[in-house]
């Protein structure tokens, strides 16, 4: 309520008192878990044609070496829809799914900015294990990951 | 050429779906279609995470508790009216426990397979009642292969009852909330907030109320059973 308090006192706007939610908690978006954080980067990649089928293929490439289910793919989907990081909606019906919907997904700005956190955190955590485990170490890594990404 | 799963696979594993996300899964696991084997175990892998999923949306934690705990009081006070020498017994507590969260496990289910959009008062006594059928189909296995884990049918006809009217008030006081995101294009995380079922302060205080009715028709009950003992 802090940031309602602040604006009503700095733009002189008129605010009601009885806002059902923290306006506050927008700017705080809960932290992510590595299989949450493939999903979001599956549904930033795929854009317009993020749903259950492809966000599931992209999860697997992202993932490597790990097999993943596409239950678990679902799972993930509705955590991340009742956190708000995630907004769905059913698609018209296509005759190769067998005249079925399909339900698409879209990165909300609460599921960027949680997605921003995630990338800016790993990042800082390989500049220090970089530098404490050295620039051959990196280098190395680096080529590895070159390869595998082909 | 056709290049689908049969039809009659489809039509089951549509059975245990649940209708809200029924449409968007069968197509997508049409749209996976290779073989019939790897369907069935795309299916197999698929559809209890989902199930899951749902009930994790569908269920409130804190209803759930309170209904355990009214649905387990109901079945306590009918064996302490109809047949008291169960509670004294070796396993009579745990025995009473089973009908309880067998129908605790219906209303879940129910919840979790109920077609959002049309609400009544009939529909919400639904629960309940496909509780206790599932409650008096176990029952009716313990009856007839370890009778005894089986509840005698006295407590059982008065725990049904009782749970029965106690639960469909509930539901009625808290009706499910479920599909408050599905709907609407705002995120969840702050229509939850903005009046959840039980997410909120009213929630809170319809929580409290709940539990002191619950307690004072406990003791009310109890004291009638005592008195004409």
């Amino acid at each position: 309520m802090e940031l309602v308090a602040s604006l009503r006192k700095n733009l002189l706007i008129d605010i009601p008192a009885d806002l059902p939610y923290d306006v506050g908690q927008m700017a705080k978006p809960d932290s992510l878990g590595q299989f949450e954080q493939l999903v979001l980067t599956a549904i930033l990649t795929l854009r317009e044609d993020a749903y259950g089928v492809t966000i599931h293929s992209e999860v697997q490439e992202l993932a490597r070496s790990k097999t993943i289910s596409l239950g678990a793919v679902y799972v993930t989907l509705d955590r991340l829809e009742d956190k708000g990081m995630v907004a769905s909606w059913l698609s018209d019906p296509k005759p190769e799914r067998g005249g079925r919907a399909k339900r698409c997904y879209r990165l909300e700005a609460l599921g960027e900015r949680a997605l921003q956190e995630s990338a800016a955190t790993a990042k800082r955590v390989w500049d220090v294990v970089a530098e404490i485990w050295g620039k051959e170490w990196a280098k190395e890594w680096g080529k590895r990951w070159g390869k595998e990404a082909g | 050429m056709f290049n689908g799963p049969s039809r009659i696979v489809e039509a089951i594993i549509a059975v245990f779906l649940p209708p809200a996300c029924r449409e968007e899964v069968l197509g997508d696991l049409y749209e996976r279609y290779r073989s019939l084997q790897q369907y069935s175990l795309d299916a197999l892998r698929t559809v209890p995470l989902v199930i899951m999923s749902r009930i994790r949306r569908t269920a409130d934690p804190q209803l759930v508790l309170i209904q355990a705990f009214t649905l387990y009081i109901a079945f306590l006070s009918a064996a302490w009216f109809a047949d008291r020498a169960l509670l004294g017994e070796q396993r009579g507590l745990l025995r009473l426990a089973i009908p309880a969260g067998t129908e605790l496990a219906g209303l879940i289910l129910d919840d979790v397979y109920a077609n959002r959009g049309r609400s009544s008062l009939l529909k919400l006594a639904r629960g309940p009642a496909v509780g206790l059928g599932l409650a008096f189909v176990l029952e009716g296995v313990f009856w007839a292969s370890d009778p005894n884990l089986a509840v005698p049918l006295g407590s059982m006809l008065y725990g049904c009852a009782l749970s029965l009217t106690v639960s469909s008030a509930l539901r009625m006081m808290f009706p499910p909330g479920a599909d408050q995101l599905q709907g609407v294009s705002a995120p969840a995380h702050w229509l939850k907030q903005a009046g959840g079922t039980l997410g909120n302060a009213r929630g809170a205080s319809q929580v409290v109320f709940v539990i002191v009715a619950v307690a004072i028709a406990t003791i009310w009950v109890a004291y009638q059973v005592w008195k004409r003992g």
